[in-house]
């Protein structure tokens, strides 16, 4: 790993000068001239991402072992789960994804009103699903499910509450970029910017994927 | 001369990155950083979409064969289809298919790293 160093830009373009060969259509990457192959940057989200695999299989293990073995009684999954309710909410993440690979092809192509336009409609899905998330943890705690109830209300809260919280940081962070680029702070030459916050947020939908099946749609103990 | 000797350096310096990750270091323009082969098209994205949508459907059907099925079947279908979404997701809306190896390097060994601890966690806690 001796090309990693402790700059924005790693490794340059072979066989050219700066600037040349890899420059995003006439702009500057990152103030270090054109034919970044490797930036920290993203180097560290898929560091980050493949960290938070650890984080949140944690929490499904915790589900995982604790599942069917409530001794305080209080609701089950089975009497609470509204599963056409919840693949609702998961086609609306799925939808959101695919605006998020729209707004970033839309930003490398330079076409930036498109982008902003996939960008919103990448946050609306987004908040649309937490949203859904809201109103699921709300009924359920109408139907008398806490956080102390029993072993699935804690399992469940903290995994689904988790990933509902990274969901509201991407919508954040999606809606600052939006912001930025109506004040022509980010264009064509930042599309790097973009898809770091789109790696961040498939990572999201992804985590979602597997909640959704291992959680929701597997047969429950206690039929 | 001094710019010379920097050019000759950079190119030493791409030599060695290209020996280490594999030969896949020389994006054309237009491409983003990590970036080796063009990301799909919008229309490709749609596909993926489609299909991420269609497996959607076949799985939630599948969790309605509950009771008639044997829930061990019930159970690898869902892995499978979850699987297939899952890769689907990481390989083109994550461009892994078309970036830098490193960083499916890096994240695999995350997920594999998560799936095998957290397996010989449950298994020794007899959750299975």
């Amino acid at each position: 790993m001796a090309i990693i160093e402790a700059s924005d830009t790693e490794v340059s373009t072979a066989g050219g000068p700066p600037a040349a060969g890899n420059d995003h259509g006439g702009h500057d990457h990152g103030g270090h001239g054109g034919g970044a192959l490797l930036t920290n940057t993203k180097l560290a989200m898929w560091l980050f991402l493949a960290s938070d695999c650890l984080f949140f299989g944690a929490f499904i293990s915790a589900y995982l072992l604790y599942r069917g073995r409530s001794q305080k009684g209080g609701p089950t999954p089975r009497e609470l789960f509204n599963i056409p309710f919840t693949s609702a909410t998961s086609f609306i993440l799925l939808m959101s994804s695919l605006a998020m690979v729209l707004a970033l092809a839309a930003v490398q192509r330079g076409d930036l009103r498109r982008f902003r336009l996939w960008l919103v409609a990448t946050a609306i899905f987004g908040a649309t699903f937490v949203g859904g998330q809201i109103y699921e943890f709300t009924h359920f705690y109408r139907e008398g499910l806490r956080l102390g109830s029993n072993l699935f209300g804690s399992t469940f809260f903290v995994l689904t509450g988790f990933h509902g919280a990274h969901v509201c940081v991407g919508i954040i962070w999606l809606l600052s970029l939006w912001g930025m680029s109506m004040q022509g702070r980010l264009g064509q030459a930042d599309s790097e910017k973009v898809e770091i916050a789109g790696l961040y947020w498939h990572f999201v939908d992804i985590v979602w994927i597997v909640i959704f099946t291992v959680i929701y749609l597997m047969p429950q103990p206690g039929k | 001369m001094a710019e010379g000797s920097a050019h000759v350096l950079e190119q030493e310096v791409a030599a060695v990155a290209r020996a280490e990750l594999g030969g896949a270091l020389a994006p054309a323009p237009g491409l983003l950083p990590g970036e080796v082969t063009e990301h799909p098209s919008p229309f490709k994205y749609v596909i993926i979409f489609l299909i991420l949508v269609v497996v959607t459907a076949i799985e939630i059907g599948t969790s309605y064969l509950e009771g008639s099925v044997a829930a061990g079947v019930i159970v690898a279908l869902l892995l499978f289809f979850g699987l297939v979404k899952f890769v689907l997701v990481v390989s083109y809306f994550m461009h892994l298919k078309t970036d830098q190896p490193i960083f499916r390097r890096f994240f695999t060994m995350g997920a594999i790293a998560a799936v095998v601890l957290y397996l010989i966690a449950l298994t020794t806690l007899h959750v299975f």
